[in-house]
């Protein structure tokens, strides 16, 4: 039973992160109607601009989220403007193969500046644990979820509260009606897709004390931020946090309960499942 | 495979007709490709051509699937790998010649796409692209993981190829570059053949309607399952030779290199770069891609810098560039398919013949 609880917890604290990356692309996703294969590789840049912030001037990676989502987000809106804006209308095959494009120059430009050599940012709280109850939660992977709950809760207020929140997710539901009503969707675009850039930079910060930092991570991630919106159903972001959890919880039962190698063949054989089944996803309405 | 394809072959796949001109040119190009080896000895450019045409052969074979039938697998290193995996297990465990463990290798991938086709052809669009990448990466973690069969992220490493006989005669023993020069060729002219034939027969209009429109086609009486994995097999069965021949050539595979999904994305990247749904888009695609990236990779474009005085060898950029450039060569597939997709989206082979015909667009597939 311990071993179950342990599990679950821990489960649902790296969860949170997951649904940190699913909910950005899922944002993009609902604005846009793009996919956004580049999604990881964003996050690994998020990665690395903590690392340098870490080692050059010693800003704690949690603390530098305050840096990295404002950085992350013109890094965003800069990629939307310049290529994502271009092929709004075009096929989805061509604007997959953009951003799988986009994602190879990150992680390759990266590759070049810093070689493709592991790095680990050890911090004094980096392999430090507490207690409750008798299980042992990590403080690294408690605190990263505390902020993940704050970010969270914040955009949620951001989309549901404020006009631009309001003007966000009426172009999401209907661009054209949206447009007719006097938004400005171009900019709800850029705002979107800078908004999603900043939360996977954000979610790539928050790991770094606990993942191995190196320039190909992204593609492992891409894949998950997307077996996550599938499973919450593209375009909720309710939905991809509710997917983030589960993802969580199913690798870290995987790991425990089958081994640490099959956790992830475990994961996508639920995101196939989950386009044969349900192809809407949990929170989806039927987009297909 | 063997010799005697080769005498077949001769006759240029692209002559429907055309004027003596266009039969004499295609006749010079095969007598030059065929004398290729024997005009220039060196070992590198040969492995140059090897690797051309094996980005070639899975180009083609990508395009019938992606390109005829719009069906964008980003997965096809599953076949890829079911291939290079079949031949080199066949051939290191049980000692079976590479040039029969190559027909297992068609046989298993076609079984897998059959598998992943009964998933993935329920999706369309964007769904189709994702499941297609998951069912690749399943594979690739199992053979990751299935250590005691595949010997997992260790690889596996070929000893020595059996030499190729004819009753008692050696045909070669696969000791030099020549025999993957001329099997190479070989694959290349059949997958062009191959692709001709589908583009001008029934079934390449069937699947050309599928790529157009699914409902429209699907109203028209064109049985769409059917037809997508008729393409699938074909496809799949290519690429597993590919990746046979790539096992055989590289002595070496592990599931990172046949595998992952960097290997489905640079198939996919052929074809967009070349220009995709046409026979010689591929064949463009690789002819810019893999000499690129090899310059890279050999560090050539630092040292033309060098050369050109445009930085100097000793500056800190210079050091910095001849350490650094050869292990990110996978950047000009980016750089390439970003400008591709934005400025030429009918692939460098459609922007120049749209160059060359001016203004007039005229349909290429």
């Amino acid at each position: 039973m311990t071993v179950f609880l342990q599990s679950l917890i821990s489960g649902i604290l790296i969860g949170g992160v997951y649904a940190l990356i699913g909910i950005g692309l899922t944002m993009i996703f609902g604005v846009m109607r793009v996919i956004n294969f580049a999604h990881g590789d964003i996050m690994m840049v998020g990665m690395y601009l903590t690392y340098n912030l870490f080692t050059l001037c010693g800003i704690d990676p949690f603390a530098s989220v305050v840096i990295c989502i404002p950085v992350m987000f013109l890094f965003g809106g800069f990629l939307q403007k310049i290529f994502i804006n271009r092929v709004l209308n075009a096929l989805p095959q061509n604007q997959i193969l953009l951003t799988i494009g986009l994602g190879l120059i990150m992680s390759n430009t990266i590759m070049l500046i810093y070689t493709s050599d592991y790095k680990i940012l050890t911090t004094s709280y980096s392999s430090g644990s507490f207690r409750i109850a008798g299980i042992s939660i990590s403080e690294p992977l408690a605190i990263s979820f505390l902020i993940t709950v704050i970010i969270t809760a914040a955009l949620y207020w951001f989309l549901m509260k404020t006009d631009m929140g309001q003007a966000i997710r009426a172009t999401a539901q209907d661009r054209e009606a949206a447009q007719l009503m006097g938004i400005n969707v171009k900019r709800m675009s850029v705002i979107a897709f800078g908004l999603g850039t900043a939360l996977a930079g954000t979610a790539g910060a928050l790991i770094t004390p606990t993942y191995y930092i190196f320039p190909q991570i992204g593609s492992t991630f891409t894949l998950k931020a997307f077996v996550i919106t599938v499973l919450g159903g593209m375009g909720s972001v309710i939905g991809a946090t509710l997917g983030g959890v589960i993802i969580g919880i199913a690798e870290s039962m995987g790991a425990v309960y089958i081994s640490s190698g099959w956790k992830e063949v475990l994961v996508y054989v639920i995101f196939l499942l989950v386009l044969l089944f349900k192809p809407s996803g949990l929170m989806g309405k039927s987009r297909m | 495979m063997n010799s005697p394809a080769k005498s077949a072959i001769t006759k240029p796949p692209k002559s429907k007709a055309p004027p003596v001109t266009y039969l004499l040119a295609t006749v010079a190009l095969l007598s030059l490709l065929f004398a290729f080896p024997q005009i220039v000895d060196s070992p590198y450019t040969l492995h140059m051509m090897i690797l051309i045409f094996l980005s070639i052969i899975l180009g083609e074979s990508w395009n019938i699937l992606g390109g005829y039938t719009g069906q964008y697998s980003v997965g096809h290193a599953a076949y890829f790998g079911t291939g290079a995996y079949t031949t080199m297990m066949l051939m290191q465990y049980a000692q079976v010649p590479p040039w029969l463990g190559v027909w297992v290798g068609v046989a298993v991938a076609i079984i897998v796409a059959l598998a992943i086709g009964s998933i993935c052809f329920r999706l369309r669009g964007p769904y189709f692209v994702l499941a297609s990448i998951a069912a690749a990466e399943i594979i690739r973690l199992t053979a990751l993981n299935v250590k005691s069969f595949t010997n997992g992220a260790e690889g596996i490493l070929a000893t020595d190829i059996p030499p190729l006989k004819l009753g008692a005669i050696l045909i070669t023993d696969f000791s030099s570059k020549l025999p993957f020069y001329y099997t190479g060729l070989i694959l290349v002219l059949l997958t062009i053949l191959m692709t001709w034939l589908v583009q001008h027969s029934k079934l390449g209009y069937c699947l050309q309607a599928i790529r157009e429109d699914q409902d429209a086609a699907h109203s028209l009486g064109i049985n769409l399952t059917l037809h997508k994995n008729i393409a699938l097999i074909i496809s799949a069965a290519f690429t597993s030779t590919a990746g046979s021949f790539y096992a055989v050539y590289i002595g070496f595979i592990d599931p990172t290199s046949v595998l992952s999904l960097d290997m489905s994305v640079q198939i996919v990247l052929i074809c967009i770069i070349g220009g995709i749904g046409t026979i010689f888009g591929p064949v463009a695609g690789a002819i810019i891609l893999v000499p690129l990236s090899e310059a890279l990779r050999s560090n050539m474009i630092a040292q033309g810098l060098f050369k050109a005085g445009l930085v100097g060898e000793e500056s800190s950029i210079g050091i910095f560039l001849k350490d650094n450039l050869a292990h990110s060569h996978v950047l000009i597939y980016g750089i390439l398919v970003v400008v591709v997709i934005l400025f030429m989206p009918e692939g460098v082979l459609g922007f120049i013949s749209k160059f060359v015909h001016g203004k007039t667009r005229r349909g290429v597939s």
